[in-house]
């Protein structure tokens, strides 16, 4: 590599594949080595004690002919819809509401961001504190909760999950929300006040328009961490009742490091990986995401 | 299909493994540490919790006489399991580990990873002797011991509330049908009458172990575990399965069940507050009570066997549980008389003494002349007497059966239990589970 580059228009000089190197090498090893490891496991079966044996196609045809599996990824996609559903409205309201710059706005945006410190495991074990049926909030509203069996009901469990996710990542959400409200260029509102348009109709017609990156931006965040959850399900749910709340990440870490079957969990990982590939591909592609550097410099 | 596997194949599960476990545990958690090459080391592994403080000082009082030095290693909370078995194959796995003999050991054994330890008993027969047989059975696998009992017996026992039981004019059932119309009258007062931590599903478990028990005495389920799957669909598994179900359409565990735990203090706290009457628990409920409400496990907490199931099989003595903790030894340990001078220390006066001071209560056969120096001891001397006249001792199942089968049997009985699965569907599920 004893090329030098050719020295840009602005005097910069391009990046060399040099500089790459060490990333690649991280990835490769950390990320490719382990993808590769895994798949040849799942063409085995293994219970971590002795040599992995080999198994030809049996885990792949058990898990083709898994429900739990088939349930686990719609029970994946369904928790990141709620997630996406119940935080995008809440924190783009909440968003454009802190970008103002009262005083007392800059004391409960502070409030809103407290979730975001705690660790999910933290905020798990608080919320199932509060939701349990004999001594948490439930015993003290039953009109709102009914017998309080919230965990141990599917509806009820799926709800909770949603809920907590969302109590704790809703804040990040309205961050980059405030921030990109406060970017609005202010000579825009000035216009519309000009023309008449009252607050509701500036928000519908300026505020939401530019956000429009922004948005795509969050719900590209929301999906990630919705396809990732764990955590939350460890503690609060540990996939029950039965198997209703068991989502695909969960289900992979169950058979595995519970059930020492590492050659199923392998084969689960491998359809994880395919999945999140397949989706955030259509992102990009819905989304406009790769056009994003395009709207940068609309305005 | 050999057992034999190309290097290729070694290597590639070595390092998937070890970065899955890097990852997911974090690297250099302490945990346990090499035992490869003579550096005159024994690696001791055992659960991180209260009952270190007795294994501590057992190890010192081994170290001051041994030329071979012991070293404690401890793997905290509730990931033991999974986290001795990603070490046990490495040159990082202990020479000695605790464990719950049975299915919990049975893999390793298959592996050939542990050492039979007939040859450290015929040397000296007190290893064996000194330990009530019930006890000591539950690790011999193929005829073969593979453990010595360590820590104490954890019998399964029926606790109540004697405030609650004595407001509604009642008395700790003794059969079935007492257990029954109780409930009915609990109910009838507006008490929850058991308490049940279904979230955890393990004591749900406990439920129909011991009714099993009742029912079919406990040679079914030696069929049932022993790769015998026609047991579950057994007549008196059925009836057993029905009982259990009686008991839930009865209202005897309320309707939030699922949504309450045990090992975060919520279905104990049922019971402490009297908000319900019973709980089947194992016999460290006591210490939880100790621990949560003092004045609760002082003065109104009662406890008293299972209640017996007329024209059932199984003996009213019969207990379910876990039998006792166990060590089990390496078979690669470079110190194999160490080891066996190491576990002598389990049947020692001082290691009973130190055991029945922090409550547990071991079983070793001199135990009972200990009893009244133990933190409770008519509580100590019940449970003694209870393990020592059972005709049976059945280890819990999850931990009779292989570590695969735990999470799929524990979601069979919740599932049974919300009523998603039917009689049937609750045997089939039992039928696939795997055997040692």
């Amino acid at each position: 590599m004893t090329r030098s580059p050719a020295p840009g228009p602005a005097g910069l000089t391009r990046p060399g594949l040099l500089w790459a190197l060490p990333a690649t090498a991280f990835f490769a090893a950390f990320a490719l080595v382990p993808l590769a490891l895994v798949a040849v496991l799942s063409f085995t079966t293994w219970n971590g004690v002795g040599a992995p044996r080999a198994a030809g196609l049996t885990n792949w045809t058990a898990l083709l002919h898994d429900p739990v599996m088939l349930k686990s990824l719609w029970l994946s996609a369904l928790l990141t819809l709620l997630g996406v559903l119940l935080q995008t409205p809440i924190s783009l309201l909440l968003g454009v509401w802190a970008a103002g710059h009262q005083r007392n706005r800059a004391i409960l945006s502070a409030i809103y961001f407290v979730p975001l410190l705690l660790s999910a495991t933290a905020v798990s074990v608080l919320w199932r504190a509060l939701l349990d049926p004999n001594f948490g909030l439930p015993a003290q509203a039953p009109w709102l909760f009914g017998d309080g069996n919230l965990l141990g009901s599917r509806d009820g469990a799926i709800g909770v999950l949603a809920f907590v996710g969302a109590w704790q990542w809703t804040p990040l959400h309205t961050l980059i929300y405030q921030g990109s409200a406060r970017a609005v260029p202010p000579v825009l509102y000035q216009a519309a006040a000009i023309d008449g348009a009252g607050r509701a109709r500036q928000f519908w017609h300026v505020t939401l328009p530019q956000l429009r990156t922004t948005m795509v931006t969050s719900t590209v965040l929301m999906v990630v961490g919705g396809l990732t959850t764990f955590d939350t399900v460890l503690i609060l749910t540990q996939g029950g009742p039965g198997t209703e709340t068991t989502i695909s990440a969960y289900y992979m870490y169950q058979q595995g490091f519970k059930n020492f079957d590492f050659g199923g969990a392998s084969a689960i990982a491998l359809v994880l990986v395919l999945v999140a590939t397949v989706v955030s591909l259509a992102m990009v592609r819905l989304s406009g995401y790769d056009a994003m550097r395009a709207g940068a410099e609309g305005i | 299909m050999t057992r034999s596997s190309t290097p290729l194949r070694t290597t590639a599960a070595a390092v998937a493994c070890t970065t899955a476990l890097a990852l997911l545990t974090g690297c250099g958690s302490g945990g346990a540490g090499g035992s490869a090459g003579g550096s005159g080391v024994i690696h001791v592994l055992v659960y991180g919790d209260a009952g270190n403080t007795v294994e501590k000082r057992i190890v010192d009082t081994f170290n001051k006489t041994s030329k071979v030095r012991a070293v404690l290693d401890t793997i905290p909370g509730a990931d033991y399991q999974t986290k001795l078995q990603t070490v046990i194959t490495t040159p990082q796995a202990p020479d000695v580990f605790f464990d719950w003999g049975g299915g919990s050991i049975a893999p390793f054994v298959k592996a050939g990873l542990l050492m039979p330890l007939d040859d450290m008993i015929a040397k000296d027969p007190a290893l064996k002797a000194d330990f009530l047989p019930s006890v000591f059975n539950t690790a011999v696998i193929d005829g073969k011991s593979y453990g010595i009992p360590m820590r104490g017996t954890q019998p399964v026992l029926l606790f109540d509330n004697k405030k609650v039981l004595a407001d509604a004019g009642l008395t700790p059932p003794t059969t079935w049908d007492q257990l029954l119309s109780e409930v009915h009258a609990l109910k009838a007062k507006g008490t929850t009458p058991i308490a049940l931590g279904g979230g955890d599903q393990w004591p749900t478990l406990m439920w129909f172990e011991y009714l099993f028990d009742r029912v079919a005495g406990p040679g079914l389920f030696q069929r049932a575990v022993g790769g015998d799957k026609q047991a579950w669909a057994d007549p008196a598994s059925l009836k057993a399965l029905g009982m259990l179900k009686q008991l839930v359409d009865a209202g005897a565990f309320g309707t939030t069940f699922d949504s309450v735990k045990f090992t975060d203090g919520g279905s104990p706290a049922l019971l402490a507050k009297g908000k319900a009457a019973f709980e089947l628990m194992g016999s460290w409920e006591y210490a939880t009570q100790q621990t949560a409400d003092p004045d609760f496990a002082k003065d109104q907490l009662g406890y008293s066997a299972f209640p017996s199931v007329p024209g059932g099989q199984g003996d009213p003595n019969d207990l379910v549980g876990n039998t006792n903790n166990f060590y089990s030894v390496r078979s690669t340990t470079k110190y194999p008389d160490a080891v066996a001078q190491f576990l002598k220390l389990m049947y020692s006066d001082d290691f009973v003494k130190a055991q029945l001071a922090i409550g547990n209560l071991p079983t070793t056969t001199n135990t009972p002349d200990f009893l009244a120096g133990s933190a409770n001891p008519a509580y100590s001397k019940y449970q003694y007497d209870l393990v020592k006249q059972a005709p049976s001792f059945q280890l819990s199942w999850d931990q009779a059966y292989p570590p695969a089968a735990m999470t799929p049997m524990h979601q069979t009985v919740q599932r049974f239990l919300d009523g998603q699965l039917d009689a049937n569907g609750f045997v089939r599920a039992m039928q696939a589970l795997p055997t040692p």
